[in-house]
Formats: C-alpha cells, structure tokens, sequence
C-alpha cells in the first residue's frame, strides 16, 4: 500500500544442461523480471533459442493462418476449457491446414465460376427479345450480322444504302433490340450508320448454342447448383470451426508459451557451457523460489541475492494495492510508471477521482445508469484495461448516486419538495429532504452556487496541500529534510498563508471596508506567506517568483467541480421542462395536446437525457482524471520507474 | 404618460442585472475562445506524440490542458458576478 512492492535482485547461474528445467521452473512461478542481457564479451555471448523454437513458431504460423481463415475470435469461446494436449498436435495442425485450405481453394474456384455463369447470363438475357436461337448469330462467309440496342426506325435507313438485308427487332427490358444481317460488302456503309447513331449500344452475342430461353433455364440450373454446394463447403467450414476452436485456442496458447520459453535464453548470458540470468523477484518470494528451483534442478542451478548498491533505476516496479484501489493503478500507469523510492497514489486516486466524479455527475439516475454500465462491461472483460476501467466507472456511478440522494436530482426532476426561487416544486417523493448533521437535504445545486464554490475551492485547497505533504515526504527520502522544506515546505506555507490573506482580504475588498491589517489571520497569513517565499529563493532560485500564481490558478481550477455539475444539473433541467411543460402536460393538463405531442415529449426527454448521459461520462471522467493529473500529481509525482513484467504466462485454457 | 426624466429604480435594477449577465456571458465566452486558441497547437502536438508513443497520454494531457486555466478564471469570474455581485 502506498509503496511498491519490495524487489531483491538476483543472479542465477547453472550448466547449460540444466537451462530447460530452469526455463520451466520460472516461467511456472511467474515471478522473475528479466533484465536483458545486452554486453556481449569474450566468454559470455547472448544465448540461442531452445532448437524448438523454430519448430513451435512454425506450429504457431499455421495455426494462427487457420485461425484466421475461419474467422475464429478468442472471446467466442468464452468458457475457459482446459484442453488435455495430446503427443499428435503437430499431425492434427497440419491435416487441419490441409482440410481448410482445400476447402477455401474450393470456395474460390465455386465463386469465379459462379461469377462466369452469371456473366454469361446476364449476357444472353437481351436476346430474349429476338426470335432467333443462339447459333443463328455467326458462323456466316458472307454476311454480317450487327447486334444491338437502338432508338431509330433502322429499317428506313437501312434500305438507303441497300434493299439486300434482314432485320429483327425485338424488345428488352423497355429497350429496343435488332439483330441485322447483311452481306459483307456493305460493311462500311452500315458501320459508318451505326456510328453516326447516338442511342446505338453495340450488344455482343455469347458463344453459345440453343434457344434463349432454354440456356438461361440452363444457366440458372447451373448457378443453382453452385451455390448450394457453396453454402455447404460453408456449413462444413462452420462446423469444423466449431468442432476444433477449443482445440485451436488451447493449442494457440500451449504453442505461444512454449515459443516463449524456448526464445528465453535470447535473455541469458551463456558461455561455452554454462548460463547466467539476471532479474529481480518480489523479495518475499525468493525463499519459495530457491526451494522450488532446488526441487527441479537437483541443486544444479544456484540462485544468489545481490546485496550490493544498486541503481535505484533498474528496479522493476510492482505496484501494491488492497483490491478495490487496484484499477486506479490503470489512471497512475497511463500517467507514468512510479519510481521506486515515491509514494504510489492509488488509494488517494481511489477516494477523490470517484469523489470528483460524483460532485460533478451527482444524480441518481444518471449515477444509477453509469453503475449498470461499469456492470456490464467488467462482466465482458474480466481482465486487462477495460476491466480496470469498468471497475473505476462502478465505483464512480455509487458515489454519484450518494451525491445525487444528496442533491435531490434523479435525471434532473427533483426527489424531495423544495423551494426555488421563492416557486414550489414538488418532488418525486411527494415529500421534504431530511436533515442530518445540521445540512438539510437536498442541497439544491442551482440555489447554493456561493457555498458549493466555496466547497470545490476548499477541496482544491486540501489536494493541493495533500500534493505537497506527500512531495515533502518523497524529497525527505530521496534528498534530505532542507532539501524537502526549501522545495515543497515552502509551497505549503505560501499555499496556507495565501488562504488566510485571502480569507481576510476578499471580504474586506468586497465590502469597501479598510483592510484588517491588524489582524492576527492577517498577519500570521502573510508571515507564513512570506517566509515560504524566502525559503522558495532560497531553495530554487529567484526565477520561482514566477511560478506563484499557478498556485492560484491551481486551487481556482478546482471550480470546475461546481460548473460542470451546474451545466449536466441545466442540461437536465431544460430537457425535463421542455418535456414536461410544452407536451407531455401543456399547461398543467396531463395529456393536454393529444396523445401525438405527449409521445413527442418522451422522445424529447430520451434523447436529451441520451445526450446529456454521454456527457456527463465524459466529462466529469476527463475534468476528475485532469484534476488529478494536473493539480495533484505535479506536486510530488516524477515517475519513470520500469514496470515489472515477470517471465511467464497466465494459462486461460490450459493445463500445465 | 410615463416622464422620461423620472427612472424607476425598478428597471435600473433589473438592467443593472442584465448588465451584469451579459458580461459574465463576456468572460466565459472570450476566456473560453482564448484557451481553446491555446489548446489547438498543444492538443495537435500531443495527439501527434501519442500517436509515435502511446506513454505520452499522461504528458500530453497534462500540457494540453494548461491554457484551460484562462478558461476557469473566466468562469470564476462570471461565477463572482453572478451571484458575488
């Protein structure tokens, strides 16, 4: 909690006879963070591959291409089925491939010749209008023949040049269609007409024989034909993906963790005959981890402790969390891996991003929908980021249903009776807030802005400060105590003099009343004010000055709280009365314009409070997260710890 | 007929009200214009280095959202005014 997980690092070093073994030992446990071997000398070389590498990642290549070829998706098989690997997968993947491959090449060749056929009848379809079969078109030494769409009267024409022809005209799909036939000599003349002619398409006639109708009978027989055996190649792809995805995820699995470990040793030191690793393990574990590599390698292999300095950078950083601020890890990791010696914010994230939100989104509607949300998503994805996020959005949707009891809001209508502007409401209760702890509820977000500004700028206040104590902390253990009091005790004393200045003076300036220099608030504020300015030049240096007023503009920025809450609280409002008053209830009367214009005010009121959902998870997300990033975590945090990602794989569908 | 010389302190009230709306109106529109002329060259900077990096989010972030700051003075501004005043 609050600080990484203690790492020891460790050297382990053994003959090469012993290095798969040991491989398996740790990818087992799933506890050593490898550091790359990188500085090649004469006697250590980086280590080669296990020789079944090549042959595992072979396996892996084919079996991910059948994969794919079936469209076959991971979460599909959504139950984790532990698959007994048998000795024969390599048989069972290549008879696989073979099976899929030959039936895609069928499919390929049954879709090109589908795609002639229906060419092809696409093609004779025009002749349908003439009464003349197939073979009729060529085949003639003497005479031509054009074929064709036009809009013209041909025949007038066609006797200008000779009387010696025949034509036939027929009619397509509302186009007019002419076969022509007319001795060669002609040719010239009739091709010059022809062109001449605008609404001329030239139709070419299919190398086929027989009646119009009898071959398009034929075709579509044919085509038929196709296309049943083509679902069935289907179906029978369908069923062997069906039959062999357990096998095939299982098998994808075992293959990627036993390629893994087989291209291990490219970590290793290795010389002629022996090995050496280099990581580092959660210091709690290396006790269990000496005890299960002594069981497996008969003692062949030695682990040792480095006790010596070490470089503060090298150390891989496992973060450590009680289980509800685990996924707030996720908002700490996308800003910057901690390093090892800083506090590690988590369980502060997991109290005032949730916080934030809810000051924002507060309402029991919205707060109730948003949990279901993060319900559904952390049921479909039970691990990973999207997990995590699932987690921070359930957590989020809880606290602003709390607010929003708190703020009497449920999508905006009021839960209990309240006042507003001297005009009653009655509330979805029927009934007025209670009172506890001398707050009487709800606090109407539109009628208590000066309070609720004065709430976001004391939470800013106490963030801001929280982001100091934890910075004084971190520069006491990495620097010393002066070092910590010149760079963040300095800050705190400006910060918490400037409040108590400002306290003192706002009211005074506000009123026009003389400043009260004689105050005791006055004074100590700006005492304390500026010995933190003393002790900030002292420490960094006069160019700090300007740095001052970011102080300021820190703390303000907390008002966003307040406004983004007041404009998804307006959104709501407005979308609830246009709704309300203007169709659902026009002047007072349920139903009062007809049944039309009611079911007109519920669309309204869906798709305003759609909207309005969406960005009241967008936005109190994005402000929470920027209020932590910006105004907290720049007080203390530096980052740029290395992530601990130990060497091994957590099985999903398999057994060891 | 209303003298034009007289004025009713009910409508210099009520205008001295609308006065005071329109110009919260004018600092949350103008600060609003100002940070998002900042945050336009930043938040183009920062989408282009996460898209090399996607460890820059945090950074990115961080610097895209500093001429916010503009934005929220205009905002505590018109907060004061409207219901300060």
């Amino acid at each position: 909690m609050l600080k990484p997980t203690k790492m020891t690092k460790v050297v382990i070093a053994g003959t090469k006879d012993q290095i798969e073994p040991t491989i398996s030992t740790f990818h087992k446990l799933n506890v050593l963070h490898i550091t790359d071997f990188s500085k090649e000398t004469e006697d250590f070389k980086i280590g080669r591959p296990l020789k079944t590498a090549s042959k595992f990642s072979e396996y892996l290549l084919s079996l991910r291409a059948i994969s794919n070829q079936l469209g076959l998706k991971e979460s599909e098989s959504g139950k984790l089925t532990k698959v007994e690997l048998s000795s024969d997968t390599d048989e069972k993947i290549t008879k696989l491939q073979k099976e899929v491959s030959s039936r895609f090449d069928e499919l390929r060749n049954i879709e090109s010749r589908l795609k002639e056929k229906e060419d092809l009848l696409a093609s004779v379809k025009p002749f349908f209008g003439l009464p003349l079969s197939m073979e009729s078109y060529a085949g003639y030494e003497t005479l031509k023949v054009y074929t064709g769409y036009i809009d013209i009267d041909l025949e007038s024409k066609l006797i200008k040049i000779h009387s010696n022809f025949e034509l036939f005209v027929g009619e397509h799909e509302k186009r007019k269609i002419f076969a022509l036939f007319i001795p060669k000599e002609f040719e010239g003349e009739v091709q010059k007409l022809l062109q001449e002619e605008r609404t001329y398409v030239e139709l070419k006639v299919p190398q086929l024989k027989g009646n119009p109708p009898v071959i398009v009978d034929e075709l579509t027989k044919e085509i038929t034909g196709l296309k049943e055996k083509y679902s069935l190649i289907k179906t029978e792809l369908e069923n062997l993906k069906e039959e062999y995805s357990e096998f095939i995820i299982a098998t994808d699995e075992h293959l990627s963790i036993e390629t893994q470990k087989s291209e291990a040793p490219l970590k290793f030191a290795t010389s002629a005959n022996a090995f050496i690793i280099d990581g580092w393990v959660p210091s709690d574990k290396f006790d269990q981890i000496e005890a299960e590599l002594q069981k497996n390698t008969d003692g062949k292999v030695y682990l040792t402790r480095i006790m010596e300095e070490i470089d503060e950078k090298e150390i891989p950083i496992e973060l450590e969390n009680p289980v509800v601020a685990k996924p707030f890890e996720l908002l700490i990791d996308t800003f910057a891996t901690p390093n090892y010696r800083e506090i590690d914010p988590s369980l502060v994230l997991f109290i005032t991003y949730p916080l934030f939100y809810a000051l924002m989104l507060g309402d029991v509607g919205y707060g109730l929908i948003v949990t279901a949300i993060g319900l559904v998503i952390k049921q479909k994805f039970k691990t990973g980021g999207l997990n995590a996020l699932a987690l921070i959005l359930l957590i989020s949707g809880v606290f602003s249903t709390i607010f929003g009891v708190i703020y009497g809001e449920f999508f905006g209508f009021p839960i209990f009776n309240i006042e507003f502007k001297g005009h009653f409401e009655e509330g979805i209760l029927g009934i007025f807030g209670p009172t506890i702890a001398g707050i009487h509820l709800p606090i109407h977000r539109f009628e208590s802005v000066k309070p609720l500004l004065l709430l976001c700028f004391a939470i800013g206040i106490f963030h801001v400060l929280l982001g100091y104590i934890i910075g004084f902390r971190n520069e006491a253990v990495k620097h010393d105590l002066k070092h910590a009091i010149y760079a963040k005790g300095s800050w705190m004393m400006i910060l918490i003099g400037g409040v108590l200045l400002i306290a003192k003076v706002m009211p005074a300036l506000m009123s026009k009343s003389t400043m009260p220099t004689g105050d005791m608030m006055f004074l100590a504020g700006a005492g304390l004010m500026l010995i933190g300015v003393i002790l900030l030049i002292k420490g960094e240096g006069f160019i700090s000055i300007l740095e001052l007023p970011t102080l300021l503009s820190n703390v303000l920025s907390y008002s966003r709280i307040l406004a983004i809450g007041l404009s998804s609280a307006g959104i709501a409002l407005a979308v609830n009365t246009m709704a309300m008053n203007l169709f659902i209830r026009p002047e007072g009367v349920l139903l009062g314009g007809g049944i039309v214009l009611a079911l007109a005010g519920v669309v309204i009121l869906f798709i305003g409070h759609l909207i309005n959902l969406l960005l009241g998870i967008l936005g109190p997300g994005i402000h929470s997260l920027r209020l932590q990033y910006v105004e907290f975590f720049t007080k203390f945090y530096e980052g740029g710890g290395t992530k601990y990602l130990p060497f091994g794989h957590k099985r999903k569908y398999t057994e060891e | 007929m209303v003298d034009p010389s007289v004025v009713d302190p009910a409508i210099v009230a009520a205008n001295a009200k609308g006065i005071i709306a329109i110009g919260a109106g004018i600092a949350v529109g103008l600060c609003g214009i100002g940070a998002g002329m900042g945050e336009q060259a930043i938040g183009a900077a920062a989408v282009g280095a996460m898209a090399e990096d996607e460890k820059f989010f945090g950074k990115g972030l961080l610097m895209t959202v500093i001429p916010e700051s503009i934005a929220i003075f205009g905002l505590v501004v018109a907060l004061i005014l409207l219901f300060v005043f």
